[in-house]
């Protein structure tokens, strides 16, 4: 120690400005409570050395002195040191830089590890580069340091101050205001800050200016734009950045007013875009963003897709072209843009137009792409129309016709409802025999010429055996030419429907109307066709109401005339299918006998018929027919014309294919009732497909080969549910339905064993008997699993049964002041007597009621017992308790003798362990208030094998056994959640409760060999769960879902509905959890 | 009224209450008859059906009916025309809930100045004066009331009073009549079999379309075309009753439709108001019973 020393730098202190060394005097009595004299005399040495630097240092030096005791606190004497000579080299370069840093030491080194002291003082100094202003940025920069070190991983303090450096190169003002926006907006950000950091550093290469700005913008950034996905637009920005756009925060600002315009949900799906544009032409990303509110108002997010391949591959050939069409200032953007957003997709609108066709006819109609139909190969093949196959309507899948969506959807309706009129107005249920309501019968006797011809030509009733399989055929059958019947037949029911929708749907003629038009406009000039052609397309346009502006020939004036009436007579309300085929019979006859040859221009003349329809006239027609045999017979041999070929279809009505529907459902109920009819054989079938009229229509661009024909057998013999055709195998005609699936419904045989329905999702129906459950006892183990799980939770056990405990007395409570009740209530019979003396009128409830709700419930808890349920549940339990080790000595002891127990007796718990204990605990809860309950476990493999344990059967009363069956859980195969749910149903609805709870316990979604066809098991098996749980609720029971799987949130959504569950966070809470749950669902 | 006075809101003893006009009800089929049978023979009545498909105007009209002249043959001539309101029948209606308690029916203890006072609840004035009670909605009424109709539906025909210690001997006007509507009755809110048991079971369901149609031109005097698009989209909406519709269109909404369109407002509005919106809250249903209406309506 020496006093030399001391004089010395007390001495030296004394020659700077007085108040240096107050500060000296008055710090030092702190001081030397913490520091030994030596290391005081090295702090004072190092003060009066900061103060002697420059001229004005003794200012940093007095700041030193002031802030010393409060740093020391925080920095062991080496550390203490170090950062003094951090401000003495300060003090050497600028005093004002010293007073800063010290000034702000205190508040900062408290957050900053000693060694990060030099870095820090350092990155200051590197702003310092000796002028007036670097000093002052330097001085804020140690300002603002507390707030960033305080928030910011130190790394991330370097990378801005770097930032602030490179700028600070160009201006120090705007390193300056990028230095306080960033102090503010850094520590607000999470894990994008990297991200955005690394932008910003190439931004300063590029456009330093922007830096500022981008400062400015990234709030409004975190704040619109959807969280996961902010750092995948920064890195965007970052992109945009490096490949050289100027105004990188011009694009965030857009980019974010976008953004926050649209759903947020889409926001990940938009990035995809603009990652997907930013490869092949970076500028366009800006007017795409731009752009996206007003196309997203226009079109959905999946047609957005549509929108952008367009614009992509435009912009690939001509980037002019592209940038424009993404700007919006193209046609065929707008025109793209103009198709999408009017366009109806089937799938938006399924849910009501399935409602309305059901409303409708009132038949279960399942609404399908007509894509479906096409692909069952049973003989449809043009997958944008409508058509029916008599059970479900298939529509196109996008309609587009009109620029409007109001347009586009009427003609929806106008096709849906077509459709549906064939369903509602019966037109396959055309039967032979039955009478016409407007026409009078002339099937008879034409069958009867029919048979007389063919006897004469020597065939007697030979061909006509398979195609009178069904009555359409049979009716079809009567003609020669069959495919002019046919047509005929088509535009005649048609022509039936239509009118009976505009009758008996006034709210949708205007519609038929409008979207008849436009189909008049598409048909053929009349005048080039064909006379027999002409006639049909006659025929078409008065099914379509065209009776005026009509090009007719001259030779068959009166053949038209008479068509026109006829198809006006059949527009009857009363008129049915048989009156449509009364009427085809009446054209035939007439057009049959048209020469099919063309006529030139002079012999057609106009004519408008409107105003001359009549009633058709029987007498007339049959002069007619006589008159046109006669001059057919006279024209002699060159009467055979050209050969038919049938009219282009009017598109909004959609395939017809009346046989084809009457055979598949005849086919279906031969099928299913065996033995009345004999079912057609597989070389009967195919015959009578090579002979109908509906299938050659569709095979014009070839020869139907015969695999085309076997192919189509098989799959209409699927469709109609018959035995596959014998033999043949490997023959090379695969079905085109898979038969993954085996067929067939289960019988529960043996005691103990319940069959149940499943769900079948796609057919929108229950398979029957489709899961056999066998109720199993489950064998007894050892009953120390079952004390031992109430020990280890024996706090936690204690809380739940005071829980519980306390329900009871909330259904006992008496009700006062009542009008009525079991006895009366003294007190208020004592103020009702007193209010009489008084004269005042009395209260008039006096009664008490013991309340009479009583807890009556009765709950079912069912078990995972499937194979995953072995998995051991993660170690995080395990390390989260390494880090809490107590700090205390006594209890660390405890802590640690109880992992030691813990890893001796059991090195990991599985899933099923935590569902046994949960079961132990739960039994012991309700067993306090007397519920009734049973405790299953479910398990299985295959739809054969669905296993149901009873671990207490609901009648059961609580006894050892049970105890000793809970050690047995365990797991065992798949989980077909859905028979075993219905199993569960069965055994809760004889209970006489008033609250009946279904609990799940489980592990995951449900899965097992065989649930469905491939590539839809999972979603077959979530719907039949959901439909399962359905059924439950409507029994009454209130189903409730748990699961521990954390990625539960996925499909329990789907599966429960507005039904409860719950996805377990962390599975150790089970046991806490379910008794929880229980409760607050029974109160 | 138009000539200022305020007419005086009528008022009647629960028991008083006659059907003065005659309700208009079209028979479906032989309900009327099996009514018949069934009051003369003393047999009591359970009508079965969904709501507004007119159980409630049946047992009114039937209640009007059998209190015209003709069919009261037990009445000796001498009677006079003054007592023409005797030999009616008055129909004693009771919407039960699921607070309705025994006392609430049979009647109860009341506190007046002198102290307390018997007042006969709906029940056994309807039991003591000969009339028609009908309780709606039955199954909604707690399980102890159900058991007081049993003496009074066999052949004992009285009704016990516990707690003034009496029983009352029905007068021979006296039918027992019940609702109740199975589509929304769930297994806890059964009707007990000991219960059901006591009565002849008539089945209701909406009238088929030409007659609902005129029922419906009968009682809203919109148009008959109207009334017949407004039946038609009753059945319409009918069949949607399995794909989310708790209930069809009852014949009673579809008159209200009418009464709207009879006064002017738009068809497709007041199928929309008086129809889809009261049916269902769910949008996509709404909306395809829109498309319904829309296509029916102009």
């Amino acid at each position: 120690m020496s006093t030399e020393a001391w004089k010395e730098l007390e001495s030296s202190l004394n020659t700077l400005p007085g108040s240096v060394s107050d500060a000296y005097e008055e710090s030092k009595v702190s001081m030397s409570e913490i520091f030994s004299d030596d290391e005081l005399l090295l702090w004072g040495k190092e003060g009066l050395a900061i103060g002697t630097q420059t001229v004005r240092s003794w200012e940093a030096a007095i700041e030193y002195f002031n802030v010393s005791a409060m740093v020391v606190k925080s920095l062991a004497f080496p550390s203490f040191m170090q950062w003094a000579r951090c401000g003495t080299h300060l003090s050497q370069d600028a005093p004002s830089l010293a007073s800063a840093f010290f000034s702000v030491s205190p508040s900062i080194v408290t957050n900053l590890r000693p060694q990060y002291i030099p870095r820090w003082v350092g990155l200051g100094r590197g702003l310092y580069k000796g002028t007036w202003k670097s000093g002052n940025l330097a001085s804020k920069f140690f300002e603002c340091s507390p707030e960033l070190v305080r928030n910011l991983p130190f790394w991330d303090v370097e990378i801005f101050a770097s930032l602030l450096e490179s700028i600070s190169g160009k201006s120090y003002e705007v390193a300056a205001d990028c230095l306080d926006l960033g102090t503010t907006v850094l520590p607000a950000m999470g894990r994008e800050r990297e991200v955005f950091l690394s932008m910003l550093r190439s931004l300063t290469d590029t456009s330093w200016r922007e830096v500022k700005s981008c400062l400015e913008i990234v709030p409004k950034v975190a704040k619109d734009v959807e969280d996961m996905q902010i750092g995948r637009f920064l890195k965007l920005g970052e992109k945009l950045a490096k490949s050289g756009m100027k105004d990188t925060s011009r694009f965030m600002a857009d980019g974010t007013q976008a953004l926050s315009g649209v759903q947020p949900n889409t926001h990940g799906k938009i990035l995809d875009l603009c990652e997907t544009l930013v490869e092949v032409e970076y500028d366009a990303v800006q007017p795409f963003l731009k752009s996206l509110e007003t196309v997203l108002a226009g079109i959905t997010i999946i047609q957005l897709d549509q929108w952008f391949q367009t614009g992509l591959n435009l912009i690939k050939e001509n980037k002019e072209a592209g940038l424009a069409f993404f700007k919006i200032e193209s046609n065929t953007s707008e025109s793209v843009l103009k198709t999408l957003s009017s366009s109806i997709d089937l799938d938006v609108i399924k849910g009501i137009v399935t409602l309305y066709c059901t409303a409708l006819t009132g038949q279960d109609i399942e609404i399908s792409n007509s894509q479906e139909l096409v692909d069952k190969g049973i003989g449809w093949v043009d997958e944008s129309w409508a058509s029916t196959d008599g059970t479900q309507v298939f529509l196109p899948a996008v309609v587009d016709q009109y620029d409007d969506k109001q347009s586009n959807f009427s003609w929806f309706k106008v096709i849906a409802t077509h459709q549906v009129g064939r369903l509602e107005f019966g037109s396959f249920e055309f039967e032979f025999d039955t009478e016409a309501k407007v026409f009078t019968n002339r099937r008879v006797d034409a069958e009867k010429a029919q048979a007389e011809k063919l006897t004469k030509l020597g065939q007697p009733d030979e061909v006509g055996n398979v195609r009178t399989y069904t009555d359409i055929g049979k009716f079809l059958n009567l003609f020669d030419e069959t495919k002019l019947a046919f047509d005929i037949f088509t535009v005649m029911e048609d022509c039936r429907l239509d009118y009976l929708i505009k009758t008996l749907y006034p709210g949708i003629k205007a519609s038929t109307k409008q979207v008849q038009e436009d189909a008049i406009l598409k048909r053929p000039e009349i005048t080039e066709l064909p006379l027999k052609e002409a006639m049909i397309e006659l025929l078409i346009r008065f099914s379509l109401d065209q009776f005026n502006d009509l090009k007719v020939p001259e030779e068959y004036e009166d053949v038209v005339i008479t068509l026109a009436n006829l198809v006006h007579t059949l527009g009857n309300s009363e008129s049915t299918v048989e009156d449509s085929a009364e009427a085809t019979i009446r054209a035939y006859e007439l057009i049959s006998k048209v020469i099919n040859e063309t006529k030139p221009e002079e012999e057609w003349k106009d004519e408008d018929l409107e105003d001359q329809l009549e009633d058709f006239d029987e007498d007339e027609f049959e002069s007619l027919v006589e008159k046109m045999q006669q001059s057919l017979e006279m024209s002699g041999e060159d009467g055979e014309g050209d050969p038919y070929d049938s009219p282009s279809p009017v598109e909004y009505r959609g395939d017809f294919k009346p046989e084809m529907v009457q055979l598949i459902s005849k086919l279906q109920n031969d099928a299913s009732e065996p033995g009345e009819n004999q079912p057609l054989s597989q070389e009967e079938l195919e015959q009578l497909l090579q002979e109908t009229d509906e299938l050659e229509l569709d095979a014009e661009q070839g020869e139907i080969d015969a695999g085309m024909f076997a192919a189509w057998v098989e799959n209409i013999m699927k469709e109609a549910g018959m035995p596959p055709p014998e033999g043949e195998p490997g023959d090379g005609q695969s079905p085109v339905l898979s038969s993954a699936e085996e067929e067939g419904e289960l019988e529960a045989q043996e005691p103990k064993t319940y069959a149940y329905d499943e769900w079948d999702f796609r057919a929108g129906d229950y398979k029957p008997r489709w899961c056999i459950v066998k109720e199993k006892t489950l064998e007894e183990g050892e009953q120390s699993f079952y004390t031992e799980a109430l020990n280890n939770y024996s706090g936690l056990l204690a809380h739940i049964k005071r829980q519980f405990e306390l329900i009871m007395p909330e259904t006992w409570r008496k009700t006062y002041r009542l009008v009525d009740g079991e006895d009366i209530d003294l007190n208020a019979a004592i103020e009702a007597i007193s209010d009489l003396r008084m004269g005042v009128p009395p209260e008039d409830k006096i009664y008490w009621r013991r309340n009479k709700v009583e807890r009556d419930v009765a709950a079912v808890f069912l078990l995972d017992m499937s194979a995953s349920t072995a998995e051991a549940i993660d170690e995080g339990r395990q390390n989260s308790d390494d880090t809490d080790a107590p700090d205390d000595p006594v209890e660390y002891m405890v802590w640690l003798r109880r992992r030691r127990e813990g890893l001796t007796r059991r090195n990991y718990k599985r899933i099923i362990d935590l569902e046994k204990e949960s079961a132990a605990l739960i039994i012991q809860a309700i067993e306090s208030i007397g519920d009734q309950y049973g405790i299953y476990g479910f398990s299985g493999y295959g739809r054969e094998n669905v296993e149901f344990y009873v671990i207490k059967d609901i009648d059961e009363p609580f006894n050892d056994k049970i105890k000793r069956r809970i050690d047995k859980i365990t797991p065992l195969h798949a989980t077909r959640m859905g028979a075993s749910i219905r199993h569960a149903i069965t055994k809760l609805e004889n209970k006489d409760a008033t609250t009946k709870i279904m609990f799940l316990i489980s592990d995951g979604r449900p899965q097992d060999r065989g649930y469905s066809r491939e590539g839809v098991e999972k979603e077959y098996a979530v719907h039949d769960t959901h439909q399962a749980l359905i059924e439950a609720r409507r029994k009454n029971i209130i189903p409730f879902c748990l699961t521990v799987d954390k990625a539960g949130h996925d499909y329990l959504k789907e599966m429960c509905g507005d039904m409860g569950y719950e996805v377990l966070d962390n599975i150790w809470s089970l046991p806490e959890r379910l008794p929880m749950v229980y409760r607050n669902l029974t109160k | 009224m138009v000539d200022g006075t305020r007419s005086e809101p009528k008022e009647y003893a629960i028991e008083e209450f006659l059907i003065k006009e005659k309700p208009y009800y079209k028979p479906v089929g032989d309900e009327e008859d099996l009514f018949n049978a069934a009051y003369n023979q003393h047999i009591p009545l359970l009508l079965k059906g969904p709501t507004g498909c007119g159980k409630t105007r049946f047992v009114e009209y039937m209640a009007w009916k059998l209190g015209r002249p003709m069919t009261v043959v037990k009445k000796n001539g001498a009677q006079s025309k003054a007592n023409e309101a005797q030999k009616q029948i008055p129909l004693v209606t009771i919407a039960c809930h699921e607070d309705l308690t025994a006392s609430d029916l049979v009647g109860r203890y009341l506190l007046d100045a002198e102290g307390t006072k018997w007042i006969d609840g709906p029940m056994t004035r309807a039991v003591k004066n000969g009339a028609i009670l009908y309780l709606d909605e039955v199954v909604e009424a707690r399980k102890d009331t159900t058991v007081l109709i049993h003496p009074l539906t066999d052949h004992r025909r009285v009704l016990p009073v516990e707690k003034t210690g009496t029983i009352i001997e029905a007068d021979d006007r006296f039918l027992l009549c019940i609702s109740y509507n199975p589509h929304y009755q769930s297994a806890l809110k059964d009707i007990k079999q000991s219960t059901r048991q006591r009565f002849i079971s008539v089945e209701f369901d909406y009238p088929p379309v030409d007659v609902e149609a005129e029922i419906v031109f009968q009682e809203s005097g919109c148009t008959e075309d109207e009334a017949m698009s407004l039946a038609r989209l009753g059945e319409k909406i009918r069949h949607l009753r399995d794909s989310g519709l708790q209930e069809g269109a009852s014949t009673r909404l579809l008159i209200y439709a009418g009464r709207l369109i009879k006064e002017g407002i738009t068809a497709r509005r007041a199928c929309q108001v008086a129809i889809v919106w009261t049916l269902t809250d769910e949008p996509e249903l709404q909306r395809s019973i829109e498309e319904v209406v829309s296509s029916i309506f102009e």
